[in-house]
């Protein structure tokens, strides 16, 4: 989904980021009617077999990709991986490369029409969904793959316990800074909860604003609120708010509004207004000290790209810690569509080894770290090195809110309501109680 | 568009007015200023932002970053060249021609075919004809969805026509889906424009011993040039801007039209606004080239079918 990675949208959920921001009225709402329907389209289950039970024998296979040709190294590293299996088996791979945004919105219609074999897709509930709709193969017969973990096993596995993905890459979500900014003021990443209070009220005194925020993205105060929910009320409870298992409008998740509510004098104001794009140029200018974002910041500020630095956000009750954190994680598919599941699976299990992971990270830089960890680290930059480390340390890692819960919950409800929370912060009640009002119709739970 | 066209039907109007009322009628000159600023606030509300976007599209994103989009430097065509490659432009354009030329003219065509027999013959049922083209004018296409997709999937094409061998992911579809769609309206327009035509010229056709088709293509064609040249002006406007059965029914990146290769410009979470500013202009400009070329008949066009009607 757009999720954790969408473009800048307004107020379109972050997996329909449409096409935002032309300056032509009538394809800004062709695009809205092409997201409904999509959306519709989600309602008509496939009637596809799922082809599971086929053993990976390579093949000529097509690979559905999520980044446009020449958009940069996003496509170029999975043409790398498309290219060194080719030329490691001896079998083509035709790649069929569709932007992100499009590929996401319309993702129903082509996974129920003619997909390709393998496509790139994330962990998560958006996984699991497809799962259940018999939309992706089974491929628990290529698990438990060398080198990979029991956590990112774990991302791989739909309800059911069976897998039906193959994580590449990760990227942690994390407070943003600029090294120099910070060594100006004699400002250290904060260790405590008090060390974090004491910070903002310093930066907010020297005239600096300590956060800044953008919420024109919907999707981006998503990361806000996992973070505040997992360091006030810990990551099982968060999972089991994203799984409808615990209430929206519970005194946990009200703290975690109000919590929000006492540090918003300190973020930017008018956020509604704002991408996040306009957000990182404000930290890398110096009006703002930090940035809650992923590590993608860097692709909107590659001017000071060297002088960025990050810590995790600090533990804000001690019995809860600090090491849980967001890292969504990207990967492959096999379409149940398909029907040439033999060689989709062996290319499949290609892309989970650390082959690919380097030919991947050879060929372009990327805020991302390989899942594989015998994957050469040789190519990563500093943040990649400080990433993997900082994932590797925390116990905990969720998805990104809108990844780990059902797709028309996160999009449709829970962006509107952080961006009217955003707006007016001191109507918590109404907020929390509409959210578990629509919770209840969407997810069917009491 | 409209603002182009929104000032032509006041033009008759004017010199009758003022021939009457010698400058005190509704049109005297200190209404005509009032109006003619009315007008321009209102051209240039409207001109504003694509304006603004163009102006844009000239400058250097990190330059705009910098110094915020209401200085004035940095100046590129490099958004121009970037968007060219990036957007895939001399492919999509390709595919946008193969779309929009097909179904513009078979849209004239089955819809002239339509309003010819609905003007020129008075059966029973013409009413009804017409009632049920314009009813499915009127009917949402988001509506027919699920039933198109569905049925496309299940349609095998040739693989000449389709790589993939169903009409999901072919021209085919989207010619026929856009042909579909628009032929309601061209019938309407046509239908009501053969109407004008005198129907003695039929019987001294008929006389003469010109056959239907004879009088409908030697005859009646001819005659509704004008309306002809308009609705080709609309429709490839219309076609070439959507969006929506493109979206749905393509999936392969090297099929999309122009208007949805447009997101290519865009990154995953990375966009360069000042560059799809430049392939928002590069995308709009055959159809400004269209519309200038025909805006003569385009204009007239509308006119005639109005007044005459």
């Amino acid at each position: 989904m757009s999720g954790s990675r969408p473009t800048p949208s307004t107020t379109i959920p972050a997996s329909f980021a449409a096409t935002r921001g032309w300056t032509r009225r009538n394809m800004l709402i062709a695009s809205g009617l092409g997201l409904g329907g999509a959306a519709l389209l989600g309602g008509c289950g496939g009637g596809d077999s799922s082809g599971s039970g086929a053993s990976a024998e390579p093949g000529a296979v097509r690979f559905g990709v999520n980044e446009a040709r020449g958009s940069g190294p996003a496509f170029q590293r999975n043409e790398a991986m498309a290219n060194a299996y080719a030329a490691a088996q001896g079998v083509e791979v035709t790649l069929n490369a569709v932007d992100h945004n499009t590929f996401q919105e319309s993702i129903n219609t082509y996974l129920q029409g003619t997909p390709d074999d393998v496509f790139t897709w994330f962990a998560g509930y958006r996984m699991s969904q497809f799962a259940e709709n018999g939309l992706i193969s089974d491929v628990s017969d290529l698990w438990p793959v060398d080198g990979m973990g029991e956590a990112f096993q774990q991302a791989s596995t739909a309800p059911d316990g069976n897998q039906y993905f193959m994580p590449a890459g990760y990227y942690p979500w994390a407070v943003f800074y600029r090294k120099s900014v910070f060594e100006e003021n004699g400002w250290t990443a904060p260790e405590s909860a008090d060390d974090f209070d004491a910070l903002l009220q310093d930066m907010d005194g020297k005239g600096i604003t300590p956060f800044a925020f953008a919420a024109k993205d919907a999707w981006a105060p998503m990361g806000t609120f996992d973070i505040l929910n997992m360091r006030l009320n810990g990551y099982d409870f968060h999972m089991q708010l994203t799984k409808g298992e615990q209430a929206w409008d519970s005194p946990e998740v009200r703290q975690v509004f109000e919590r929000w509510a006492q540090l918003l004098p300190y973020h930017q104001q008018n956020a509604l207004g704002r991408t996040w794009q306009e957000a990182a140029t404000s930290m890398a200018n110096g009006d703002c000290g930090m940035y809650l974002l992923g590590t993608f910041v860097v692709d909107g500020v590659a001017d000071v790209a060297d002088d960025l630095d990050f810590f995790t956000f600090p533990a804000l009750d001690d019995t809860i810690g600090n090491d849980a954190l967001d890292a969504p994680i990207d990967g492959f598919c096999v379409a149940a569509g398909s029907d040439n599941q033999a060689a989709a699976k062996a290319f499949l299990q290609f892309l989970g080894t650390a082959e690919a992971a380097d030919a991947a990270n050879s060929e372009a830089d990327a805020p991302m770290i390989a899942a594989n960890s015998n994957a050469s680290t040789e190519a990563y930059g500093a943040l990649q090195k400080k990433s993997a480390e900082v994932v590797q340390q925390a116990s905990s890692i969720a998805q990104f809110l809108d990844r780990d819960t059902n797709a028309d919950l996160a999009n449709t409800v829970i962006t509107a309501a952080l961006q009217d929370f955003i707006r007016t912060p001191d109507r918590i009640d109404e907020i929390t109680t509409s959210i578990q009002q629509q919770a209840q119709s969407i997810l069917g739970t009491s | 568009m409209s603002t182009n066209t929104a000032p032509a039907p006041v033009e008759p109007e004017t010199p009758p007015t003022n021939k009457h009322a010698g400058g005190t009628g509704v049109l005297n000159r200190k209404r005509g200023t009032i109006a003619t600023v009315v007008m321009a606030v209102l051209a240039f509300v409207w001109l504003f932002p694509l304006l603004w976007a163009v102006y844009n599209s000239f400058r250097d994103y990190s330059y705009t970053q910098a110094n915020g989009y209401l200085s004035f430097g940095g100046w590129t065509l490099g958004n121009y060249e970037e968007a060219w490659t990036r957007g895939q432009f001399s492919r999509t354009l390709l595919n946008s021609l193969y779309i929009t030329v097909p179904a513009v003219l078979l849209t004239l065509f089955l819809s002239s075919l339509v309003a010819f027999v609905l003007a020129r013959f008075s059966y029973r049922f013409n009413l009804t004809l017409l009632g049920v083209f314009l009813a499915a004018n009127l009917l949402p296409p988001q509506a027919l969805l699920i039933p198109v997709f569905r049925m496309f999937r299940d349609i095998p094409l040739p693989s000449f026509l389709s790589d993939t061998g169903t009409m999901l992911n072919s021209f085919t579809a989207l010619v026929l889906v856009n042909t579909a769609f628009q032929m309601g309206f061209c019938a309407f327009v046509l239908s009501n424009y053969m109407k004008t035509i005198p129907h003695d010229i039929y019987e001294s056709a008929e006389l003469d011993g010109a056959s239907v088709w004879r009088q409908y293509w030697q005859l009646t064609m001819p005659l509704v040039r004008p309306a002809l040249a308009a609705l080709a002006t609309l429709q490839t406007t219309w076609i070439y801007n959507e969006f929506f059965w493109a979206t749905v029914l393509i999936s392969r990146g090297d099929k999309f039209p122009v208007t949805s290769a447009l997101n290519n410009l865009r990154g995953q979470f990375f966009a360069d606004t000042n560059l799809v500013a430049a392939g928002s202009v590069i995308v709009a400009l055959p159809v400004i080239i269209v519309f200038f070329v025909l805006q003569k008949q385009f204009v007239s066009g509308l006119t005639l079918g109005s007044t005459k009607g």
